[in-house]
């Protein structure tokens, strides 16, 4: 772990003294001791701000997108000749990379414009599992010691093995090596359990339809519609989305609980094909809605129809941009 | 929600959004032969079914549409070559997902009707009615206020 992060520093310093990249996107230490927070980096000697370790939750792709965005967005004025490339380097563990396929698929950048340092992953700590690990105690201080985490709370220290908290992502994850990269850091991942990847899905399926709309209105009913979700999630990135659109209003925004389940299901929705399961949204999710249920059915319809997974080549279309004639159509209604 | 399924009298409301090319040409068919269907269905006509954005159909329901049927021309006879096999993609996916998530299957119906099959657009509308309302009235994920 400290041996990968000294690497990434060691990359992410050549990359910007050699001007290979106009920023450098990686995490650096939050200001809690069990956080992790997105850092944007400009200069070589900035680089011992990164950090590698298991709090390194959300997906970095978005930043990439963004910090792209806005460089397009301050060159709108500027003669098209002389317009400049802003290239972006970014530290990459698999899923971030498969956003970054996903962007690249969907021609938001061009593949010259990102750097990708990849980064072997063996899974990060989602913050609801450590708080019940602990009974909700506020940690004080976080010591990773090979496979457990030592934490010191006002409840006294414990150790804890990573294995048991980490994201449920992370525990099925299928990628946990970076799919594209420019620069590779660290030895392969192990790997996880993929095939329990549709285990909680599947489940789910067996329930009755009431029981399972019970548990969606549920899980909706939390959502205070803050749009963290949606502002993590690299597969996010229209420049007006669909939930601020006034012509038409597509979305209402009363307190009416369909309101949101209506926005729950769009946003979902629109990760058909697209989601990299990195776990962000529901990181990021202050009420803790059970998001991944849902996002994972989608993940399982696009292999179960189009054999698809999101983000997993640049050869593989995204399966809502293409068709087929042989797709299957078991759904049609026949009278 | 003053309806349900014991007041005799209720009749579903059917959202369809209809391609221009067939279905519609469809029902216009079954409208001049005097083919008689159900008067549950309002239609909506658009250029393709390919034009129909997955919202509509989330939308309809939630503005109390008991069920929505979405139809255009078959695979390989769209008017714009392949907007219905982009369609196919995206409602194959959203009808799981609704039926995932707890709405009942039949309230979304997904079906092809060429400009030729008066009799089966009058059948699809027949069969659709039936199976809404065994239903009974939509219930789930309707707006109030």
């Amino acid at each position: 772990m400290e041996n990968i992060e000294k690497q990434v520093r060691e990359e992410a310093r050549k990359l910007l003294s050699e001007k290979k990249v106009d920023a450098l996107v990686g995490y650096e230490q939050g200001t809690l001791p069990y956080q992790a927070a997105p850092c944007i980096i400009t200069e070589p000697e900035e680089a011992d701000r990164l950090v590698w370790n298991p709090f390194c939750s959300v997906n970095l792709a978005k930043y990439v997108h963004d910090l792209i965005f806005q460089h397009r967005q301050s060159q709108t004025r500027t003669k098209p000749e002389d317009r400049t490339k802003k290239v972006v380097g970014i530290v990459a563990r698999g899923c971030t990379t498969r956003s970054i396929v996903i962007h690249l698929q969907e021609r938001q950048y061009e593949r010259d414009e990102v750097v990708i340092i990849g980064v072997p992953c063996t899974g990060y700590i989602a913050k609801r599992k450590l708080f019940r690990a602990l009974d909700g105690a506020e940690p004080l201080s976080c010591v990773v010691e090979g496979d457990t985490l030592k934490v010191e709370s006002a409840a006294g220290s414990k150790s804890i093995p990573i294995k048991e908290i980490l994201s449920d992502s992370c525990l099925t994850c299928r990628y946990n090596n970076p799919v594209i990269s420019d620069i590779n850091v660290g030895e392969p991942a192990p790997p996880m359990n993929p095939d329990g990847e549709y285990d909680d899905v599947d489940a789910f399926e067996n329930l009755p339809t009431d029981e399972r709309w019970a548990y969606f209105t549920k899980e909706m009913d939390k959502c205070i519609r803050c749009y963290a979700c949606r502002n993590t999630c690299p597969s996010c990135y229209c420049k007006v989305c669909f939930v601020e659109q006034s012509q038409p209003r597509w979305v209402g925004v009363s307190v009416d609980e369909s309101d949101t389940q209506v926005f729950q299901i769009m946003r979902i929705f629109h990760q058909a094909g697209r989601c990299v399961d990195c776990g962000s949204c529901v990181e990021v999710c202050p009420m803790g809605v059970d998001l991944r249920k849902f996002l994972k059915k989608l993940d399982k319809d696009g292999f179960d129809l189009f054999e698809h997974r999101a983000g997993e080549s640049l050869e593989d279309p995204p399966p809502l941009g293409a068709f087929s004639t042989y797709d299957k159509e078991d759904f049609i209604f026949e009278p | 929600m003053t309806e349900n399924k014991a007041n005799e009298n209720w009749e579903p409301k059917i959202v369809a959004f209809v391609c221009n090319w067939c279905t519609y040409a469809g029902a216009d068919l079954a409208g001049i032969s005097r083919i008689q269907y159900p008067p549950n269905v309002r239609l909506i006509r658009l250029p393709c079914s390919g034009r129909v954005n997955p919202f509509y159909v989330v939308k309809a329901l939630q503005e109390g549409a008991d069920g929505v049927l979405v139809s255009g021309c078959h695979p390989g006879e769209c008017h714009y070559l392949t907007g219905n096999l982009s369609a196919r993609r995206k409602f194959a996916i959203l009808k799981r997902f609704l039926s995932y998530i707890g709405i009942e299957a039949d309230r979304t119906m997904f079906t092809w009707v060429s400009a030729s099959e008066g009799e089966k657009f009058a059948n699809v509308i027949k069969g659709v009615t039936e199976r809404v309302k065994a239903l009974g009235p939509a219930t789930k994920m309707i707006k109030t206020l």
